[in-house]
């Protein structure tokens, strides 16, 4: 196991939930209803993904340096309302879960200036070495900071929108 | 209307992947698993004729409610890729499926993506049954996909299993 990082640590957030992460809807997200299409949802909850990866340590140097990478496993994304191209988004994670060698988290989309809830998103995020491309547990610098972030975490309330299992739910 | 496949299931869409598709990791970025398996819910609306005409001609649209993806393997710029596609459920104005992408040449399950579509009317953007030519179609599909196990990846629940 990787132990310290040879590059230089951002500052630590431990607020719960994470909330650094904001962007744009750009132009060629949208599709031809109007509106971001589904798949870049799921590219910019990406994005959120890796600031909360940069939080841990984990972000662009770690893949650089050549020491490993984060896949994700599985994502299950909640479309609640649509966004058009140029929509400021503002992003939110809790950190739900976490193992070794993963974390589980949650992130809420909102649009930036009117507030609402535009989709959801729970992804299970797993750490990678860069060698063999193989799961292997955190670097003990990174995973030092995940405990961090989960002792606040663990605090809050489960999000409603959190173990979803899809179906048309017949009455 | 194009003629119906009654393949099930329906195993008509193919794609390769595109060299903006991948990311700093070198393989295929995890948003644009959605944009391949996107262009298969394409092929699928175009199927039950709700395709980009159905828009183009402003009668209608088909919004995503609700994805899941499972990542299986990963796949590198110039893949080719088999996606077929398999109906769950229907009811009115929704549409319950699962895709699977395959590696084209070495046949391994790269990714599953399981996702309910609503029929949207075009001009109110809220939902609204489904067209009759559209229901018709859907419920031979249905017919036929009935008969196929369901994917042990339909109905999953995330989380971090405790050994």
């Amino acid at each position: 196991m990787l132990v310290t990082l040879p590059y230089e640590m951002p500052d630590l957030v431990t607020r719960a939930p994470l909330d650094i992460h904001c962007s744009t809807v750009l132009s060629e997200w949208v599709d031809w209803n109007g509106h971001m299409n589904v798949a870049f949802y799921v590219a910019a909850f990406d994005q959120a993904s890796g600031a909360f990866m940069r939080n841990m340590g984990l972000g662009r140097n770690y893949v650089d340096n050549k020491l490993g990478m984060t896949f994700v496993l599985e994502t299950h994304v909640t479309y609640d309302r649509e966004m058009k191209g140029s929509a400021p988004m503002r992003f939110t994670t809790q950190l739900l879960d976490r193992d070794a060698k993963r974390v589980h988290l949650f992130h809420e989309m909102y649009h930036g200036e009117q507030g609402y809830l535009a989709a959801t998103n729970e992804v299970i995020v797993m750490n990678i070495d860069y060698a063999s491309r193989r799961s292997t547990p955190w670097p003990m610098q990174a995973a030092e900071r995940l405990e961090a972030i989960w002792d606040e975490h663990k605090r809050l309330p489960r999000p409603a929108n959190a173990g979803r299992v899809m179906g048309l739910g017949k009455r | 209307m194009i003629e119906l496949d009654l393949g099930a299931p329906l195993d008509i869409h193919r794609a390769r992947v595109l060299p903006e598709w991948t990311d700093w990791n070198g393989h295929m970025n995890v948003g644009f698993y959605v944009v391949a398996f996107d262009k298969a819910t394409d092929t699928l609306c175009n199927q039950l004729g709700v395709g980009w005409e159905y828009t183009r001609d402003k009668i209608g649209m088909t919004f995503v409610l609700e994805a899941h993806v499972t990542y299986d393997r990963e796949v590198k710029e110039g893949d080719p890729l088999r996606i077929t596609t398999q109906i769950l459920d229907h009811d009115a104005k929704r549409l319950h499926y699962i895709h699977m992408m395959y590696h084209a040449d070495q046949g391994f399950l790269a990714a599953t993506n399981e996702l309910m579509l609503m029929n949207i009317d075009y001009a109110t953007r809220r939902s609204a049954p489904w067209p009759d030519w559209a229901m018709a179609r859907i419920e031979k599909l249905v017919a036929l996909h009935a008969r196929l196990p369901r994917p042990p990846q339909a109905g999953r629940l995330i989380g971090i299993k405790k050994k």
